[in-house]
């Protein structure tokens, strides 16, 4: 696999505040990657940086070779950073045209990919529209299609679906998915279970620290975890599940939802478990096979 | 140093539609050219009137002797003449106004971190600078014009050499305007706002002034940091008693000085 962004020791200090503290990670060309944290952890922190908007205090980061905001990376990595906006007084499409032309395309080349990828994030019939005029979901959108202007190996979109309805929030959701065969996405969001859906690698920010984990995972060779969320409180459920043969611990990790290790054997442990829980009279609404991010990052004890 | 001429030029030239494409751009297009048409109307006709009259020959002599414009005075195409003398004070004033927004509005809108992944920050700070320039060619043009036009209109033999004066004015004018736009451009990378950036061209004109003022009045040497305003030159250049240097070769200076430093600072500043 080709190393894409390679941080190593990346430090950001505003002032007195670390905002990142020595942060090394690689990200390959692959699934998309997920960058996850509580408010202030320094995930926009860490997005300027690989965008060059900011610059470290100190280590060494690079894209592709090359330092941020180098002239090779035009085209190849594009981003929506937070809270960005396109400018008010012109057409979108005379944007994003601009941005194509940039990008090395020619003025015609530049107006149908441009129409391209309004069509992709369905803004198409946007397109003579100024962002003024659109809502703030609409603009979200408008400016996700900026990022896929061309043929960009490298996509970071910053709280990509915050703020969009449940359908768009979806049908981006499909875009990334769709387009993560041709270009690695670098995704940031509060939405636990989206990243889950869509990454594989998944870089956790805390204060200003990194630590790496897989989107599900936690199984070894000999032991497994699965996730059982039931559709009520049932008083007993962790006696109940504990006294399954091969289980070794259940944990509840929040309302309705148990985290349970088991042995692994020639039996399947999932089916074992939903035979309990039918007997039990139990409906459940889903059942993960690894920890979910959210246990993996929230309730790691 | 990374300068691609075609993502320069593709930034300039988007400068330049901003005046005709946006609202606000084609209001300051509207005022602009309603002020001229007065100017050219109530001002420039009507001291022609005055500049051809016998009667006020002798007064007009002695307030433009006093003023050291009496070169102004032996040019047969006198609307050129006034024109030439409101140009030379009101463009860079009015270069000024126009040239409050070229990067900060960007900036804060976050519209520059789009642009920034495709384009460098000398790229933009140039870019937007050649496309000022543009528009302020732009709007030279069609005031030379209709100037062009009025001279005509009163003596149709004047009109070529007329011509090839207001060619040499328009090479002039944008060269004693550059720096007011590399100024702006330069304040434009650390302004808030663009009415900040106004305010802090303002400061910088009238407070430098002073100051640069009580330094050569302790130490006359120290004249020499006139030299760091923009302008300085215009009295001299007006009255067309500015040599090369003073007319051409200051004010190339100027703006060069001020492109690098507004590039350096906005290749540090964070976006």
């Amino acid at each position: 696999m080709s190393s894409l962004i390679k941080a190593s020791g990346v430090t950001k200090q505003f002032g007195s505040k670390l905002a990142l503290d020595s942060v090394t990670f690689e990200i390959n060309k692959g699934p998309p990657v997920a960058l996850v944290g509580p408010n202030g952890a320094g995930k926009t922190t860490l997005f300027s940086l690989m965008c060059g908007y900011i610059f470290p205090s100190s280590g060494d980061l690079t894209l592709m070779g090359k330092r941020p905001g180098n002239a090779h990376l035009f085209g190849k990595l594009t981003a929506l950073p937070q809270d960005a906006q396109l400018d008010p007084r012109f057409s979108i499409i005379h944007q994003l045209t601009f941005y194509g032309q940039l990008q090395g395309l020619s003025k015609v080349q530049a107006k149908k990919e441009s129409a391209r990828v309004l069509e992709l994030v369905g803004m198409g019939d946007a397109a003579n529209q100024r962002p003024k005029d659109l809502s703030h979901g609409m603009r979200k959108r408008v400016t996700i299609s900026q990022a896929l202007i061309g043929q960009p190996q490298i996509v970071m979109l910053d709280e990509a679906t915050a703020g969009l309805d449940p359908v768009h929030a979806r049908e981006v959701r499909e875009l990334i998915s769709a387009l993560s065969n041709e270009t690695t996405f670098i995704l940031s969001s509060h939405d636990l279970s989206e990243l889950e859906r869509l990454c594989g690698q998944v870089l956790h920010l805390d204060n200003g620290k990194l630590t790496e984990h897989s989107a599900l995972s936690q199984s070894t060779n000999n032991q497994g975890f699965v996730t059982l969320r039931l559709s009520q409180q049932y008083d007993d459920a962790e006696k109940v599940f504990s006294s399954l043969p091969s289980v070794r611990h259940v944990h509840k990790s929040q309302a309705k939802e148990y985290v349970i290790e088991y042995e692994k054997s020639d039996e399947a442990f999932d089916i074992q478990l939903l035979q309990c829980c039918h007997l039990q009279g139990w409906h459940y609404q889903q059942l993960i096979n690894g920890h979910t991010l959210e246990n993996q990052i929230f309730h790691k004890g | 140093m990374q300068l691609n001429t075609k993502r320069l030029v593709n930034i300039a030239l988007f400068e330049l539609v901003r005046l005709f494409l946006t609202k606000t751009g084609l209001l300051a297009v509207a005022v602009f050219s309603i002020c001229w048409l007065l100017v050219l109307r109530y001002g420039i006709a009507e001291a022609v009137n005055l500049l051809s009259s016998p009667d006020f020959s002798q007064f007009i002599d002695y307030i433009f002797g006093a003023a050291g414009l009496s070169k102004l005075l032996t040019w047969p195409e006198a609307e050129l003449a006034i024109y030439w003398l409101i140009a030379v004070y009101s463009f860079p004033i009015f270069c000024l106004f126009l040239c409050t927004d070229q990067t900060v509005g960007d900036r804060q809108r976050g519209t520059l971190r789009f642009l920034s992944l495709r384009a460098t920050r000398m790229e933009i700070i140039l870019g937007r600078f050649i496309g000022q320039v543009f528009i302020l060619i732009t709007l030279l043009l069609i005031t030379l014009l209709a100037t062009l036009a009025m001279l005509a209109y009163r003596e149709p033999s004047l009109f070529l050499p007329g011509l090839l004066r207001s060619f040499l004015f328009l090479g002039y004018l944008i060269i004693a305007v550059m720096p007011f736009i590399a100024l702006m451009s330069f304040i434009n990378t650390f302004a808030r706002s663009a009415r900040l950036a106004f305010v802090v061209a303002i400061l910088f004109f009238a407070g430098g002034n002073i100051i640069i003022g009580l330094l050569t009045w302790q130490l006359p040497a120290l004249a020499i940091l006139n030299y760091i305003f923009p302008g300085y030159q215009l009295a001299d250049l007006a009255a067309q008693n500015a040599g090369l240097m003073l007319s051409i070769g200051v004010p190339l200076i100027q703006t060069m000085v001020l492109l690098i430093f507004a590039e350096r600072v906005f290749a540090r500043s964070s976006l």
